[in-house]
Parts: C-alpha cells; sequence; structure tokens
C-alpha cells in the first residue's frame, strides 16, 4: 500500500481538524484518525504530532489534562480551544487559497 | 496579551520542566505500545510488532528534543549547562580559583567601598525642596584677600529688597545655647533664622510646626528641636510641642520637631528665630541661602548681585572693595570632598583593573592546559561562538564568586571606614565643617557591584576566550600529549598585561608616595606652640536673659577670671589660661581693622587687617608661644590701665618693615576708643591650618577687651579623663549653671585638621600597595609559567654547556623587561594623571622628582624579586631530569 507524506504546514490543519469534529483525542488516537479518515493515504510519522502539539500548546490552540483510556491506561487528552477554533478557519482559509491556485494551474489548458 | 499568556505558559512549563519531560515520555509510550498491540492482533509477532510501531513513530529522541526545545527554554538550559560545566572545573582546581576569587574580591570590594562612601556623600540629594536651586551667598574681598565671608543683617536686607533673581532669601546664624533645667547644664548647637524657614526649605516637620512668616514682627520665644536633640533630652515624647524649656536663661516654648533627615543639612540641637528688628542689628558672621526662580542661571543672578553689591560699597563706605559669591549649595557641600573622592575612585578603578590583567593571565595560563579540549571540541562540531560563551560563563561565575566576596569586603570595610572617617571634616579658614553622614552598604552599592562583576567578567574572559579559539585544531591534535604551548601570540599578550598592570601600579604608587611626602610635610610644621598636653574646653556666658548678671562686660571679665583662680587651683594643673580662639580649632573668627597711628604710608580711609584675639596673661606661657621682644600682658591691664597690645612676628615684619614695633601706637578705626600701645612681639602661631602660612594677628588683654565666650587651654600631663571632673566642679563652684563644651585635647583638635589628609593617605596607601602586591604576583606568575614550559630547553642548553648565570638572565630578561616598559609607561601616565591630585597635595609638586625616582627604583626592585623565584627554580633545573621527561 501506497502511503503519501502529508503536504508540509498542514499538520496544524489536520490536528485542529481533528480535534474539532471528535471533542477530545489523546495523541495516538488523533493518529489513527487522520489515518483512517484519508483512507490511508495520508501518512504522518506518528511521532512528529508530539512537537507539533506542544507547539499548539505554547500558541495556546489546545490544552490538555491527563484521563484515562478504555483500556484503562493514562493518557493525555487534547481539546481544541475558542483560540484554536480561531485558528482552525485561518488555516483553512489559507489552504482552499493554495488549493484553489494550484488547481487553477494544473487545470489550465 | 496573547503574547503575556504564552510567556505564562512557557513559564509554567520551565518551572515543571521535569514533570514536562515525564509527561511526553509516558504519552510516547502509550502510542507505541497501543501501536504494537494494535498490529500484534493484526497477527504479527510481538517483536516484529515492536519494530514496526518504533518505525512508524521516528526518532524517539530527536522528537523528544524537539518537543522541548519547542518551548523555547534551549538558551537558559545551555546556560545553566555552561554554568554546571564552570562551577565543575572551578571546583577542581580549588588553588586558581581561590586566587582568582581572592584578586578579584580584592579589586571589587575596594571599588564598591569607595562607591559606598561617594553615594553616602556625593550623591546624596539636599533634603530640601528643589535642593538644586538653592545658592550660598557670601561677600568677599579680594584686596583682603576674603574669598568667602558672611554678610552682615544688612547686607541682608537690601539683598532683599533689591534683587530680582531669588524666589527668597534666608537668613541663618549658628551658635551654641546654654539648656539649663534639664539635667547637667548643656550647650547645644543653635541655630538662629528667619521665619521662612519652613517655606524656604520646605520642611515637614516630624512633630508640631515651624516658624510663620509673621512671627517676624516681634520677638516670640519659640524654639524647634532638632531630631536627634530630641531623641537624646526629651525621649522622644510626642506631646513636646507645647513643653516650655530653658534656654540661655530664657523660657521658650517648644513648637515642633525638625524631620531626622534635616541633620544632613544642619546638624543642629534648637532652631530659634530673629525678628525684624534683630535682623537689623546683626552684623556677625552670617549665613544667606538663596532660592534662585525658575529658569534664571547661577550667572544672571551673580551679575545682579554684583551690581548691588557695587550700590552698597557706595552707600555704605565700610563695604568698600566688597563683592559677592554665589555657589550652588549642592556644590558647597561636595567641594572639599570631591578632589579626594575623584583620586580614590580613579584608585580603586586601577586596582580593578590590575585584577582584571592578573585574572585574565592566569585563565590564559589554564586555557594552554585545556587547549586539547578545546581541540577535541571543535573537532566534534562545537560552535566557537558556543565555546566562547561557555568561557565566558567560567569567568562570570568567577567574577560573581569574587563580586561576593568583594561585597562582603566591602560591608566590613564600612564599619572600617566609619571608624576612620571623620564625621566631621574642618574646613580651613571658615570656621566650618563639613558634616559627613554614616556610611552603609546602600541598595545602589550592590547594584554597582553586580554590574562590576558581569562587566569585569567579560573583560577576563574575552581575552582568554579569543586567544583560546585561535588554536589550530590539527596541529593541538597531533602534537599528542604533551609540549603544547600558546604561541608567540599568547606570550605577546601575557607581556601586555604584565606591561599594563606594571604601569598602573606604578602610577598608584606614585600617586600614594605623593601623599605620603604630603602628610610628613604637613606633621613637619611647626605650629609655633606646643601642642602636646594641652586640653580645651569653651564657656560661654548666657547673656540674653534681661535678668543675666553677665550683660556687662566688666562682669564677664570678672566671671572669667574667677573661672581661671578656681581651675589653677586644680591638682595636676601645670598651667590654665583663657583664649577668645584656640589656634587649629575652627571655632569661630575674629578680624579686624587697624590703622597705625601716624603711620604716613596708608592713604587716608584706608586700613590695616588682621587677626584678633582676646586673651588672659598667662596664655602665651601656656601655650609655649615664645615672647620675642618686649614684655607679655600682666593682671595690671585692666581697664583702668593704658590700653596695650602685643602683636605677632608676622605682623610685625609685614608692616613694621626694618623698624621697632614696640611704643607704636594701634587705632582700631570707627570706635571713639583710645589708641593702643605695642607692649611686645611674639612668636608667630598657624591659626587656621598647618597648609596657611601665620596670619598677622593682635593679642588684647582680655580685661580690657572682655568677651562672653571664651576658650579654656589647659597646660597638664594627666589623661583629659583624669582631670575633666575635677575642672567641670572648678566651674561649677562658681556658676552651677554653666556648661563645659567642645572638650578637646589639642591632639584631637590637630588629627582633625589633618583628617582628609589623612584618609585620602591612607587610602590611597592601601590602594596602593594592593596593586603593587598584584602587579608582582601577576609578574610572578608570567615568569614561573614561562620557566615551567621551558624547562626542556632550559635542561638543554645547560646540557650543552650554558652557565647558571645565563639561565637567570635569560629568565630575569623575559619577566622583568615588560615590566621595565610598564614602568616608563607609568612614568608618562603619572605625569598626566598626578595633575588630579595637585589640589590635595598643597606644597608638594605634583611631579616632584625624588618620589618619582625611588617608586620607579622600587617597582623594578619589586618586578625582580617576582622574576627571581621562577629564576632560582630555572637554575635549579637537572639537564638529565627535564631530558628525561621527553
Amino acid at each position: 500500500m501506497h502511503r503519501d507524506e502529508i503536504p508540509p504546514g498542514t499538520l496544524y490543519l489536520l490536528i485542529l481538524k481533528t480535534l474539532a469534529r471528535s471533542g477530545e483525542m489523546h495523541g495516538y488516537e488523533i493518529a489513527n484518525s487522520i489515518q483512517r479518515i484519508s483512507d490511508d493515504i495520508l501518512q504522518v510519522e506518528e511521532g512528529s504530532l508530539y512537537p507539533a502539539l506542544q507547539r499548539m500548546l505554547i500558541k495556546g490552540w489546545v490544552t490538555a489534562k491527563w484521563g484515562t483510556t478504555a483500556g484503562n491506561r493514562r493518557a493525555r487528552y487534547y481539546q481544541l480551544t475558542a483560540a484554536g477554533r480561531k485558528q482552525l478557519t485561518v488555516e483553512m482559509s489559507q489552504f482552499e487559497r493554495v488549493i484553489g491556485a494550484i488547481t487553477r494551474v494544473i487545470e489550465a489548458v | 496579551m496573547d503574547w503575556l499568556r504564552e510567556l505564562a505558559r512557557r513559564l509554567r512549563m520551565l518551572m515543571h520542566r521535569r514533570q514536562f519531560d515525564t509527561d511526553l515520555e509516558e504519552e510516547m509510550r502509550l502510542h507505541l505500545e497501543l501501536r504494537q498491540q494494535e498490529q500484534i492482533e493484526a497477527g504479527m509477532t510481538p517483536d516484529n510488532a515492536q519494530a514496526a510501531a518504533r518505525r512508524g513513530f521516528g526518532n524517539v529522541t530527536s522528537l523528544k528534543e524537539k518537543s522541548h526545545i519547542a518551548w523555547g527554554w534551549g538558551w537558559f538550559e545551555q546556560l545553566v549547562q555552561d554554568m554546571r560545566y564552570g562551577l565543575r572545573m572551578l571546583r577542581k582546581s580549588p588553588g586558581f580559583t581561590a586566587v582568582a576569587v581572592l584578586t578579584l574580591a580584592l579589586g571589587i570590594g575596594a571599588n564598591t567601598a569607595i562607591f559606598n562612601v561617594v553615594h553616602a556623600t556625593l550623591l546624596q540629594p539636599l533634603p530640601t525642596r528643589q535642593g538644586n536651586r538653592l545658592v550660598v551667598i557670601w561677600v568677599n574681598n579680594l584686596e583682603q584677600s576674603w574669598s568667602r565671608i558672611g554678610p552682615t543683617g544688612q547686607d541682608y536686607l537690601e539683598w532683599k529688597e533689591e534683587s530680582k533673581s531669588f524666589d527668597d532669601l534666608f537668613l541663618f546664624e549658628h551658635g551654641t545655647g546654654t539648656v539649663t533645667g534639664l539635667g547637667e547644664p548643656e550647650q547645644v548647637a543653635g541655630l538662629r533664622v528667619t521665619t521662612n524657614f519652613g517655606e524656604f526649605f520646605g520642611i515637614k516637620p516630624a512633630l508640631g510646626r515651624t516658624f510663620r512668616l509673621e512671627e517676624a514682627g516681634s520677638r516670640h520665644n519659640f524654639a524647634i528641636l532638632g531630631y536627634g536633640y530630641w531623641q537624646r533630652r526629651f525621649g522622644s515624647d510626642p506631646s513636646v510641642a507645647g513643653r516650655g524649656m530653658t534656654l540661655n536663661g530664657e523660657e521658650y516654648t517648644v513648637i515642633g520637631v525638625l524631620p531626622a533627615d534635616f541633620a544632613a543639612l544642619f546638624p543642629v540641637d534648637v532652631v530659634v528665630p530673629f525678628d525684624t528688628d534683630w535682623v537689623k542689628r546683626v552684623n556677625t558672621d552670617l549665613g544667606v541661602f538663596g532660592r534662585l526662580k525658575p529658569g534664571v542661571a547661577l550667572g544672571q543672578a551673580s551679575g545682579e548681585m554684583n551690581v548691588i553689591a557695587e550700590r552698597i560699597a557706595t552707600a555704605r563706605p565700610l563695604r568698600k572693595g566688597f563683592g559677592t559669591v554665589l555657589v550652588p549649595l549642592e556644590a558647597v557641600r561636595v567641594e572639599y570632598l570631591r578632589p579626594a573622592l575623584l583620586v580614590l575612585l580613579v584608585a580603586v578603578g586601577f586596582v580593578l583593573l590590575i585584577s582584571c590583567a592578573n585574572v585574565a593571565n592566569l585563565m590564559l595560563a589554564r586555557s594552554v592546559g585545556r587547549q586539547r579540549e578545546m581541540a577535541i571540541r571543535i573537532a566534534l562540531g562545537a560552535g566557537r561562538l558556543r565555546l566562547i560563551r561557555q568561557f565566558l560563563a567560567e569567568s562570570t561565575m568567577l567574577a560573581l564568586l569574587g563580586g561576593t566576596a568583594g561585597a562582603l569586603l566591602a560591608l566590613w570595610s564600612t564599619d572600617l571606614l566609619n571608624v576612620f572617617v571623620p564625621s566631621r571634616i574642618p574646613v580651613p579658614n571658615a570656621a566650618d565643617a563639613v558634616t559627613l553622614p554614616g556610611i552603609h552598604m546602600s541598595g545602589a552599592a550592590v547594584a554597582i557591584t553586580i554590574v562590576i562583576s558581569l562587566l569585569t567578567g567579560i573583560v577576563f574572559g574575552v581575552i582568554p576566550a579569543l586567544q583560546s579559539l585561535r588554536c589550530n585544531v590539527n596541529e593541538s591534535l597531533k602534537e599528542g600529549g604533551r609540549g603544547f604551548s600558546i604561541g608567540p601570540g599568547g606570550h605577546r599578550t601575557r607581556s601586555t598585561l604584565v606591561i599594563v598592570e606594571s604601569a598602573l601600579a606604578f602610577v598608584l604608587v606614585i600617586g600614594a608616595g605623593l601623599m605620603i611626602k604630603r602628610f610628613w610635610h604637613l606633621l613637619d610644621v611647626n605650629p609655633g606652640f606646643h601642642p602636646d598636653h594641652l586640653l580645651t574646653l569653651r564657656i560661654k556666658l548666657p547673656t540674653d536673659a534681661k535678668s543675666s548678671e553677665y550683660r556687662e562686660p566688666r562682669q564677664q571679665a570678672a566671671t572669667f577670671q574667677r573661672f581661671l583662680a578656681s581651675v589653677e587651683a586644680v591638682p595636676g594643673i601645670q598651667s590654665a589660661a583663657f583664649a577668645e580662639i584656640v589656634p587649629l580649632s575652627q571655632d569661630d573668627m575674629d578680624m579686624g581693622y587697624f590703622v597705625v597711628q601716624q603711620d604716613p604710608a596708608l592713604p587716608p580711609g584706608g586700613h590695616l587687617a588682621a587677626d584678633f584675639r582676646d586673651i588672659t596673661p598667662n596664655y602665651f606661657a601656656t601655650m609655649d608661644i615664645p615672647l620675642i621682644a618686649g614684655r607679655s600682658f600682666s593682671e595690671q591691664d585692666n581697664l583702668d590701665r593704658p590700653r596695650v597690645v602685643v602683636i605677632d612676628e608676622t605682623l610685625a615684619r609685614r608692616f613694621f618693615p626694618k623698624q621697632n614695633p614696640i611704643g607704636k601706637h594701634l587705632q582700631i578705626p570707627d570706635t571713639t576708643r583710645p589708641s593702643r600701645e605695642i607692649v611686645g612681639i611674639v612668636g608667630g602661631v598657624h591659626d587656621t591650618g598647618f597648609d596657611q602660612q601665620p596670619r598677622p594677628t593682635i593679642y588684647f588683654p582680655s580685661l580690657q577687651s572682655p568677651d562672653q565666650t571664651m576658650s579654656l587651654v589647659l597646660r597638664t600631663t594627666l589623661p583629659p579623663s583624669a582631670v575633666l571632673p575635677a575642672i567641670k566642679n572648678a566651674i561649677w563652684s562658681v556658676d552651677k549653671n554653666q556648661p563645659l563644651f567642645a572638650v578637646r585635647s589639642m591632639d584631637e583638635i590637630i588629627s582633625g585638621i589633618v583628617s582628609a589628609q589623612r584618609l585620602a593617605f591612607l587610602l590611597l596607601g592601601v590602594f596602593a600597595f594592593l596593586a603593587l602586591a598584584l602587579a608582582a604576583i601577576g609578574i610572578y606568575g608570567v615568569t614561573s609559567y614561562l620557566v615551567s614550559e621551558r624547562t626542556h630547553e632550559i635542561g638543554v642548553r645547560i646540557a650543552l654547556g650554558a652557565q647558571r648565570s645565563d639561565v637567570s638572565h635569560l629568565v630575569l630578561g623575559t619577566g622583568a623587561r615588560p615590566a621595565g616598559i610598564g614602568v616608563i609607561g607609568g612614568v608618562v601616565a603619572a605625569f598626566a594623571l598626578t595633575r588630579l591630585l595637585s589640589s590635595l597635595l598643597f606644597g608638594v609638586s605634583a611631579t616632584d622628582p625624588l618620589t618619582f625616582v625611588v617608586v620607579a627604583i622600587l617597582l623594578t626592585l619589586v618586578a625582580l624579586t617576582a622574576c627571581y623565584i621562577p629564576a632560582r627554580r630555572a637554575m635549579r633545573v637537572d639537564p638529565v631530569v627535564a631530558l628525561r621527561c621527553e
């Protein structure tokens, strides 16, 4: 099965969107969710989620608190903040602008 | 505000660094284990599943680091790392650390201590409002070489009327008052002021009120207490306002207490008011302050005051030849200290530079040993900037350690300084003294110490850092275990440091040498009397009260005679006399005019000036002032007999050249008194200070010229504490309400006179000694390093037949040459810099050749001695051992 690297700069967008959709999640769930929804095509180098999550914590886009998983393990759950939600719309519009431009370029005859 | 919240989050992470790391680790572990679980469930073996999970996850360590760095504390953690490493290095070489810290502590401590003095004296603001606009106004008379004398009450009133440059003028008179009824009678320091006192200085009294302007209209016996006096005599009684007290035999009402800090301006016990009539009458040495209007410059005000002075001179002939002098109050307070403190600041700066040079040298020597370490680090990819930072962290830590030790030294030295620094420094020729505040370690001084430490750390850390980075990695690694050297560049750096050190030390020692010479000159001056075993004290008869029996001059003279008879009967007193003013005491001034009768040399209306002194007959004998011609006074020279005077030889020489003054008559102008016959000539006396030549003086018999205040001089071989109770009782047996004050031995008076010079000389001496010792250590360090580095070479030379003397020449040459160059440089620098000292040197030339030669020889000897020890070691090198080491 071939997997594609995610385009650079979109990791925040993917995490933000994933959290926006599902509320609280821990790192493993985020990674899984991204892979599953993209039909296993988008592959996050799973570990790189964690530095990204740290940066998002600093920015105040997400908050984290410790909880227990269904399997009764301790896990850190991340949740979107208001600032995170705002950031999501910013990233979305930015992404759409870029994608739109790229699409126009490659579809031009 | 977002950045603020972000900073708060970053800080929280910094606080919980360890927690953060374990959290991240747990989170990642969970991730890996869940992934592994999933793979196993999909049918993988556990081992394969683990490997797959790790592959998918990426480099755990690197990701952890990335997450850590994301919080932005990398630089801080590196700094902590550098400091930990530095501390370890310092602990590993305790000898080096101790020497470096001690050297720095001396340098930094000396700077902090002197800064404390500067802060306490020069930088404290006046305890008044608009202190920077206050000026002191004096009268001067250049013909009489009076540079600053106090104006009269009439001057004050006319200035106040006519001048437009000032918001307000304030008149005051220093004096003393007799307080009775509060235990032992006491003579207190008093101040009589115009009633704008409180308003002029913006005083917020600690208790009660100050005077009201309208109280100038008539005489009020109101008194404001000084804070210290209120504490001392009234036990800080909070209800003191309204209480009565007896001052000079009159009843006064206490209306308030001055704030504590006001003592920095006027250290007085009691303040009482002038009324307007009184101001018109007073013509003794008064003080006038003016508060400049906003926007009026000092020069402008001076110009206006001079115009007024000219107008006054035409209206009042006695004021002919007089002008005014305006000096900012802030400048007056510090002008006697500023030159000395500037010199000391330069001196401690030099000491600090020398300590820096020494520590830089030490670190340079050590960095040679660490060259291999540096080479390895560079080879492994350490950035040069990172290495410089490492060096600086190490040197800064040394400097901070040195700074801490220095601050402790300074703290301890402030106690010492408070003992040695006199609280009052007499101002020659002004019958006044500068009051010095207590010296203490201030917050500002602590801040300065930290700044100095950090700067020193950078200064002496950068040199070895740059030096060691210049090394060639390849060469260093190739050379193997031994035989490192810092190369010619390093030697040049170290020799330069020695040159600078020697030059700085030379300048300091020259300064101290000049001060020593000056001090010797001072102590060598013959004061004109015999100062040993003399005890002095002052007595002031209270005359204010209408009922006082002392209002009549004849009564005053008779009372002092009774005191004298009573004191002379005390056992152990060899001789006793009263004098209006004791030489060198700076207690008071009395100058006056006279003319020589039938002297054609003087233009009509002109007059001569001299110091006037009223004395009892036994004064010359008690003081051991030699009688040169004629006779001294006797008990018969009283008001019923012809008026007589005795003059001193200075006056005789100046105004009676080639004549015999005895039998000539002097006339005091503007009095109707009969003329006075000169009956004797005595030796000149240094009256105002050892710096000044004896001034023309006329002595009057006190029976013919009574005074209210007199000083008692006693010659006794007993210690003052042994005779004082008996003296007090002798005075009190005549008048039980009569206080004695200003009790001092002549030794104390003289030590006060020379205290400013002694202090400058002592401190400069200490700093010069420090500089010399540090320079010697520096030269020794460089030379002995050279010897240890060249042991092998020396061994070869000796094996090849070099004589021991050749070897010692070689070593002495390498160590002493930079020191010699330094001395030459020091001579040049000293020629330029000792001019700073000239205001402290008086009689001694700032380029005194003898001092320069002696100090040059001294420094050369010290340098040679410092080289001699390593040279001897070099001579003892055993060629066999040296070569076997190879």
